[in-house]
């Protein structure tokens, strides 16, 4: 009897310890534990993932964004990093030192050119472009047709009607735009690199960020005078400075309420959550207008386009083929599509918006009107610039100018002495 | 037993006035040394060891060691699994770093204002506490309370109450007629910095206060009694009897805030960042922003900036003691 339990427990402990050698875990730290339209996606796709693989178990962590860059900075370094994380193609230091899958077997055929080119580097593909994202200006309807003004066909005011905008908003107390450089390196820069892109063009503009053209140059100069003017007119909220991402949401749907929000089109995510969870009123009139035409532009349909959230790959992964495995069931069209009917958020997964069906249907068509026609230009400038010219964008774009702190000579001699 | 228990009843839970030394504990030392020999003294070199191990390990692992390694550092590019020696070339860019000497600039105006105002205002409410005003009991705990908060909280705390829009400050300013001095007090470049300065102040006054009250209450009474005796007046018995008498107290506390605003990072990243326009980057923030949010894994500049401040801060601290000619009295 002893021998025949003692045979029992033996091939039990082996069918347990042939299924826990079976299973493998991959570990997955993500930003974006806030944002619940996007971790209700990743959770789903990862349960999904479960279920047709068994064998696999998808450890997500969620953080918020900069503890995670924060704790990926030292367990990277200390070798304890996770399989997949959550990382932007400006984090361009984790390729430099080698720290990166080479993703060259994900299904690219799935992912929009432009999309793998941004995390190409020498020639390699390192990120999986899950995000993408462009800077919008969105809208309460309703205070603007208080306001008596009427949007254009192409939905793009002109310079002076747009400042006629903030003067009649002002004048009622109500302000024009929310924005805040509390608590990101990058908002508040939204609203001068979208007038100087327009200015320039996207050839220009391009040299301007690589230091190829000086932020003296008259053209740069004109652009940033006409910013200064709305901003002295009143443009921003009095605590832009200190107001934080999340609160400048608030802060235009909700308390105390801006006719318009310059923002990435990933509003959604926070703005399409329930109202006690920080999302916008039910029922509130957003619309999407485009930036305003700028004075002396010669490209003002040129907006920016940036591959935002993406999912990387640690080199030092054990498991290589899983993490490639489960990165391909996210790159499919359904995926895509599914991502952007849930997250309202492009992608650079190829998808089709035009199937997109359901409540949030027609937001979708007007994020598609507002892009109709438009030229992309790739990466906004916190991303693509590096060390200092980028604290010295970051202090002065994103922060000191928009907030009169600083003038346009200023500002312009500081970055011209960052590169 | 009774050998070792004696000299820490003489000392144990005394705040001390100028006469004895101002940090509890060391007088144990000069004291337990002075002692005559307790029978059976003279233990073995390996039980010497055996006791000095623990904290010796410790001491080297977490202190000796990391600061080593920084200056180390501070001579090479380290980058994950690979080292470079660079010889003088990160000290020889941060002497080019006008980032770097903002931060000094920053940093060097707090560390010096700061004990200063926090000191003087202690001095004042630790003399009306000892003056016994009214409500001294309920004062004594409202004015102490800040310090027991970190600075987290204290930094979301009053980035409220610097709210532009309803922070109490400008609420204030506007119910009293003075609404054009209301401003983003954290936003502007102009007033960053004295806004976290008077934060920093409001937190510690309370901390100064306890300590310079203690001192007072351990005043010799027969020198005081013997002041009144004299009829000396109140100012009179405060400037020639009693500031004499905590003076060193006074130093160390002055000491202390300087070297604690040397290092100060909480309070800035959770309220400014640094910002605006870095008016209010310390060495500490700056050394953060370098070592991790610059797009690079290099540790060896921050290490540089960490080395050159320990420097700096180790000479100011000598210096500050030299000025004050307390180097036989001042402990840290």
């Amino acid at each position: 009897m002893k021998r025949l339990i003692a045979a029992l427990a033996a091939v039990m402990l082996g069918m347990v310890s042939q299924a826990a050698a079976q299973t493998k875990e991959i570990t997955l730290w993500t930003h974006w534990a806030a944002e619940q339209i996007k971790r209700d996606y990743v959770e789903t796709a990862i349960k999904e993932y479960e279920a047709k693989n068994p064998n696999i178990k998808i450890k997500a962590t969620w953080y918020e964004k900069n503890a995670l860059y924060a704790a990926l900075k030292t367990s990277l370094r200390a070798g304890e990093a996770p399989d997949v994380f959550y990382a932007e193609p400006d984090q361009v230091e984790y390729m430099e030192n080698g720290l990166l899958l080479d993703l060259s077997d994900l299904n690219w055929a799935n992912i929009e050119p432009w999309a793998k080119q941004a995390w190409s580097y020498k020639g390699k593909p390192y990120g999986f472009p899950l995000e993408v994202w462009t800077v919008e200006a969105f809208y309460n309807t309703k205070l603007l047709a208080d306001l008596g003004v009427t949007l254009p066909a192409n939905q793009q005011l002109g310079p002076d009607a747009f400042l006629d905008v903030v003067k009649k908003a002002k004048g009622k107390g109500i302000t024009p735009m929310a924005i805040g450089a509390g608590d990101r390196p990058f908002p508040g820069s939204h609203l001068t690199h979208e007038a100087v892109l327009k200015r320039l063009g996207l050839d220009e503009y391009d040299k301007l960020l690589k230091g190829q053209i000086k932020w003296s140059d008259p053209r740069v100069v004109e652009t940033l005078k006409w910013v200064k003017g709305l901003t002295e007119a009143g443009l921003l909220p009095a605590t832009f400075t200190s107001l934080k991402l999340g609160e400048a949401h608030t802060y235009f749907h909700t308390n105390p309420g801006a006719v318009m929000f310059l923002n990435g089109s990933w509003y959604t995510s926070r703005a399409f959550n329930a109202p006690d969870k920080g999302g916008q009123p039910v029922g509130f009139p957003l619309g999407i207008m485009k930036y305003p035409a700028v004075p002396g532009a010669v490209c003002n349909e040129c907006k920016t386009l940036t591959v935002g959230g993406s999912y990387v790959a640690n080199a030092a992964t054990k498991n290589p083929k899983e993490v490639v495995a489960f990165l391909n069931a996210l790159a499919t069209p359904e995926m895509g599509n599914r991502w952007l009917e849930q997250v309202l958020v492009q992608t650079g997964i190829k998808s089709d918006a035009s199937k997109i069906t359901g409540p949030n249907a027609a937001y979708f068509q007007m994020l598609a009107k507002v892009n109709e026609g438009a030229k992309y230009s790739f990466g906004i400038p916190s991303q693509r610039l590096q060390a200092k010219p980028k604290e010295v964008f970051t202090q002065i774009i994103n922060n000191a100018f928009p907030a009169g702190t600083i003038s346009v000579e200023d500002a312009v001699k500081q970055l011209d002495a960052a590169y | 037993m009774p050998h070792t228990s004696a000299p820490l009843d003489i000392e144990a839970g005394r705040l001390t006035n100028g006469v004895r030394p101002a940090l509890p504990g060391f007088g144990w030392f000069r004291r337990r040394a002075a002692a005559p020999a307790p029978a059976g003294a003279g233990a073995s070199t390996a039980t010497i060891i055996a006791f000095l191990l623990p904290a010796l390990t410790i001491y080297v692992a977490f202190t000796a060691y990391p600061a080593v390694r920084t200056l180390w550092n501070s001579f090479h590019k380290v980058l994950p699994r690979r080292e470079e020696f660079v010889g003088l070339e990160n000290y020889a860019a941060l002497m080019q770093d006008d980032l770097f000497w903002r931060a000094v600039r920053n940093t060097i105006a707090w560390a010096c204002a700061s004990p200063l105002i926090e000191v003087s205002i202690a001095l004042l409410l630790a003399l009306a506490l000892y003056a016994k005003v009214p409500g001294a009991r309920f004062f004594r705990i409202a004015w102490f309370t800040p310090v027991l908060m970190s600075y987290i909280v204290v930094g979301i705390l009053w980035v409220w109450i610097f709210n532009y829009d309803w922070g109490p400050v400008n609420v204030a300013l506007r119910a009293v007629g003075l609404g054009g001095w209301a401003r983003a007090w954290l936003g502007d470049p102009a007033t960053a910095l004295p806004s976290l300065i008077f934060v920093t102040s409001w937190m510690w006054v309370g901390f100064n206060m306890v300590v310079l009250l203690a001192a007072l209450h351990s005043l010799p009474k027969e020198v005081i009694e013997a002041a009144e005796l004299d009829n000396c007046g109140w100012g009179a018995k405060l400037v020639f009897v009693i500031l004499p008498l905590v003076r060193a107290t006074i130093l160390n506390l002055i000491v202390l805030s300087f070297i604690g605003k040397m290092k100060i990072f909480d309070l800035v990243w959770i309220t400014t960042k640094g910002g605006p326009l870095w008016s209010t980057e310390t060495v500490s923030t700056y050394v953060y922003k370098r070592a991790f949010e610059w797009n690079t894994f290099d540790l060896g500049y921050p290490s540089t900036i960490a080395a050159v401040w320990f420097v700096i801060v180790l000479a100011a601290v000598l210096a500050l003691t030299w000025a004050f000619g307390l180097r036989q009295k001042l402990e840290y």
